[in-house]
């Protein structure tokens, strides 16, 4: 288990976070690799579904942000 | 209770007779003993089918979404009170509606009464506050107030909240009652206990949805459960599944839950499935002052923003 | 529920605050990292004979 790395869930509102992301990204800034991002059309689209789909499916932590 | 039972008859009959309503919804005898079933009643003939006693724990509200003839309902205080809430979520209209008000006392619990007893029970009477239990070889007389439902025994709103017509003169409220002394013990549970606590609350079901189709609440033309692309639960009775079945219902049922107890009544497994919901009923009162079905004027917290809305969760 | 409450994060980020969302990515990894893999929300597949 030493090379075990957390896979994080992440949805982000596609007019904050996800912006915040592509902005990071174009200023070319570093971030740990562990987020797998879900653009959703707003965090009104979030639902408890979706966080226990990703628990279910295996995620080790789920990050929502708007 | 017997007064009820010809006060419940007479306003049917008047209501049917007048034209005002096409149906009355109301309770008639089980097949089997403290099991009354809905009845609709169309015809001023079939008003002397109806009954009421402490066994009338079903929802009736569960029988109103998207009807569209005029309909009379015998509502407890928690009927009132999901009565309420369908019309805030425009299930049905309120002119559609007369509400024929039960001051209740409490519905008396099976779960609890038939395991008391080994064999059968075949005949349940009541007198005032006194049950009586009949099967082979036992008779034997209970208090009422022993074998009431938890829902019941913990119920601080008995009078409906909303009514054209009553049967009888309002009962006095419950006072000083500690709702949430369960909840607050599994609230301290740390996260391994919590996992423990609930994979052996949640062991015995069998995924029936028996809970689910009690409950006034769950209308959904299609539940989550039933969904399949994505499919968001599995069908069999894995312990996730089963796991994630009851906390999105729950939740799908946050600031809606008048905790009438239908759903643990109509489980048969007699699994505490109401301990999910109060506790989501509890944060809707400590977070938002809310309680479920009280009023027409207000709209329930997760329908509305405010402000000051407690986000002391994002970061 | 039973899950860690560290598992679940929930942030507000706008989207000129590119520095807050590394901040913010870097905080959740620690703390799902501190945590160690999921172990129970995890449904796993019949296993096939």
């Amino acid at each position: 288990m030493s090379h075990w790395e957390p896979k994080i869930v992440s949805f982000l509102c596609n007019w904050c976070s996800y912006g915040a992301a592509d902005l990071a990204g174009v200023s070319r800034m570093e971030y740990p690799p562990n987020i797998r991002v879900i653009r959703i059309p707003c965090t009104g689209r979030m639902s408890a579904k979706f966080i226990l789909a990703a628990f279910r499916q295996g995620a080790d932590g789920v990050w929502v942000s708007g | 209770m017997l007064a009820y039972i010809e006060k419940i008859k007479e306003i049917s009959r008047r209501l049917l007779q007048e034209g005002n309503v096409d149906m009355v919804i109301g309770f008639r005898r089980g097949t089997v003993p403290m099991m009354n079933e809905p009845c609709f009643v169309k015809t001023p003939e079939d008003v002397d089918n109806l009954v009421w006693d402490s066994n009338c724990g079903i929802n009736l509200a569960n029988y109103l979404t998207n009807r569209q003839e005029k309909i009379g309902i015998v509502a407890k205080g928690c009927d009132s009170r999901n009565i309420v809430t369908h019309i805030i979520e425009n299930k049905i209209k309120r002119d559609q509606l007369v509400i024929i008000g039960v001051p209740c006392k409490g519905m008396i619990d099976r779960h609890k009464i038939q395991a008391m007893f080994e064999t059968e029970i075949e005949h349940v009477t009541e007198l005032d506050d006194k049950i009586t239990i009949k099967g082979v070889g036992f008779e034997k007389t209970l208090e009422k107030k022993d074998v009431l439902q938890d829902n019941c025994a913990l119920c601080i709103h008995r009078n409906p909240v909303i009514h054209d017509e009553l049967v009888g003169d309002l009962v006095d409220e419950q006072k000083n009652i500690d709702r949430y002394k369960d909840i607050r013990n599994i609230e301290t549970l740390s996260p391994e206990e919590k996992w423990r606590y609930f994979d052996n609350l949640l062991s015995a079901c069998i995924r029936c949805y028996a809970c689910r189709n009690a409950c006034p609440l769950c209308y959904c033309p299609t539940c989550f459960v039933d969904e399949s692309r994505p499919q968001w639960v599995g069908k069999s009775i894995d312990p996730i599944d089963i796991r994630t079945f009851h906390f999105l219902r729950a939740y799908h049922c946050a600031g809606r839950c008048t905790d009438c107890g239908s759903c643990e009544r109509a489980c048969p497994m007699g699994i505490k499935v109401r301990l999910f919901t109060k506790k989501l009923e509890k944060d809707c009162l400590e977070l938002f002052d809310w309680e479920a079905g009280m009023t027409l004027e207000k709209r329930p917290p997760l329908d509305t923003y405010r402000p000051d809305d407690p986000d002391d969760f994002i970061k | 529920m039973g899950i860690e409450p560290g598992r679940l994060h929930f942030s507000w980020i706008s989207s000129a605050e590119s520095t807050k969302f590394v901040d913010v990515v870097n905080d959740v990894t620690a703390g799902v990292k501190a945590l160690g893999p999921n172990k129970t929300f995890l449904k796993t597949e019949a296993k096939v004979a």
